[in-house]
């Protein structure tokens, strides 16, 4: 067998994927995040902000890549996960648990099915609807949408998955690709954090501002 | 010392796993025990099938062979933690004043489908042999053994090598992983080898092996709970299976 295919169906390899792909999702949920916090500077701030990505040639390259990306981090997420919930068939009758795993770090399998489905929303809301009208306004459908009720919730659980979803994932990706020397396991975790604690002030900070201030 | 009659006796409620055998159903028989805190929980087990062969009951049948900690036989879920509350400890070595007069206490097998359960308690962990005939073993010549300090060996590596050689193959890492992943067992095997020169030549067959056969026999993948790393009666860290997942990557791209 092709040692590249082999490696992709080992149990390692699949991990591996899900790590590269894991991590280069949270690069591009800061970027995105950063653009979103031009939402304060006001409605024409966001709309610059968005025509200048709009007007780029390679961003259709770079939607592909990212759709590549969320893609191939959920495929190989259903094979690890049906694989680990068919490996012990027979479970344990009293509760099992030495008191290390968390609520996030056992949730993953429910995190990120709701986050795709979110993703989905998320598309039709802001990328797919856009093109079914002759003109709009980007920063007005953004306003909108948070303004109401259901599309606040919405959004504000969604952040709040991504946020546990994030917390278990970052020092998990790096165990997985083999960083997790003790002199730069603190520093990892703590990294990670941080990076959670700023995805979910960034973009949770907006729904807030506009709901309750716009 | 002689032991006044009475001090440090205990009553026992247990709830025992008791399957006739593999792929029967299974289910909890109550028991009550006399017991004494001074009893391992093994000698607690003797106990009761004493009580059991003497009602003219089948005794429970469990795994145990050294009883000082390293054979890694007695492979027992109490109350859902594997080896029981104790840390850094294997049931043998788990001593009855640990728990109170009047204790219920679950006793489970190890759960997971590479690990199928012959009967009652025991489990065949037969498929841990088959990672190790993979590739944990290294090569040596034929001949005089050579001297001990022929080859020198960086005393960290030497360190690392020896906290991942004490694994004694017990399998409570896979019993306690919610996806019943043996990966803290393979990468204490491999990273043994690998941090030292006489395993250099087999180090990517090694790796490549071992991980292929912990695949085939359907151990689940690790999701980093580290709960392996808490059950390990040994302490193995999971670095090892970073360095595990590292080597794995390494010896993909070296392949021809």
């Amino acid at each position: 067998m092709n040692p590249f295919v082999r490696f992709l169906t080992s149990s390692i390899g699949r991990k591996y994927v899900m790590a590269v792909t894991g991590l280069s999702l949270t690069l591009f949920l800061l970027v995105h995040m950063a653009g979103n916090l031009t939402i304060y500077a006001g409605n024409q701030a966001f709309n610059d902000y968005a025509d200048l990505l709009e007007s780029n040639p390679l961003l259709p390259l770079a939607e592909a890549g990212l759709a590549g990306l969320f893609l191939v981090h959920v495929a190989f997420a259903v094979g690890l996960i049906a694989r680990n919930k068919t490996s012990r068939e027979e479970g344990y009758k009293a509760e099992l648990g030495m008191g290390r795993k968390t609520v996030a770090s056992t949730t993953m399998w429910v995190t990120g099915p709701l986050l795709l489905v979110f993703l989905l929303i998320h598309i039709w809301d802001f990328r797919i609807a856009k093109e079914l009208v002759e003109e709009y306004d980007l920063a007005e459908m953004v306003v909108e949408r948070l303004k109401s009720p259901i599309g606040f919730g919405i959004y504000v659980t969604a952040i709040a998955l991504v946020g546990l979803h994030m917390w278990h994932a970052f020092q998990s990706a790096f165990q997985t690709l083999g960083v997790a020397h003790p002199r730069y396991r603190a520093l990892i975790t703590h990294t990670g954090r941080l990076i959670t604690a700023l995805l979910v002030a960034g973009f949770g900070g907006i729904p807030f501002y506009l709901f309750f201030l716009g | 010392m002689i032991q006044k009659t009475g001090h440090g006796d205990m009553k026992l409620t247990l709830e025992v796993w008791r399957q006739a055998a593999p792929g029967a159903p299974g289910k909890f028989e109550t028991y009550e025990v006399d017991a004494n805190e001074h009893m391992s929980f093994l000698e607690m087990l003797d106990v009761l099938n004493q009580q059991l062969v003497e009602r003219g009951e089948e005794p429970v049948v469990f795994e145990h062979d050294c009883r000082e900690g390293i054979c890694g036989s007695c492979n027992l879920t109490i109350d859902g933690k594997p080896h029981g509350p104790r840390e850094r400890t294997t049931v043998c070595q788990l001593h009855m004043r640990e728990y109170r007069s009047g204790d219920r206490i679950r006793i489970e097998p190890w759960r997971a489908n590479a690990f199928p359960i012959v009967k009652d308690l025991m489990v065949d962990r037969s498929a841990f042999d088959r990672i190790q005939q993979a590739g944990g073993y290294v090569s040596v010549n034929t001949g005089a053994a050579p001297d001990a300090h022929a080859i020198p060996v960086a005393k960290q590596n030497a360190d690392m090598a020896f906290d991942a050689a004490q694994c004694i193959g017990c399998g409570a890492c896979v019993a306690a992983c919610p996806n019943a992943s043996a990966m803290l067992f393979t990468s204490a095997k491999v990273s043994q080898f690998t941090l030292l020169p006489q395993g250099q030549p087999e180090r990517e067959r090694r790796v490549l092996a071992m991980v292929e056969t912990m695949d085939e026999e359907g151990f689940g993948n690790c999701s980093n709970h580290y709960e392996c790393e808490a059950a390990c009666p040994k302490a193995i860290s999971v670095t090892n299976i970073a360095r595990m997942n590292r080597e794995y990557a390494r010896a993909s791209l070296k392949r021809r």
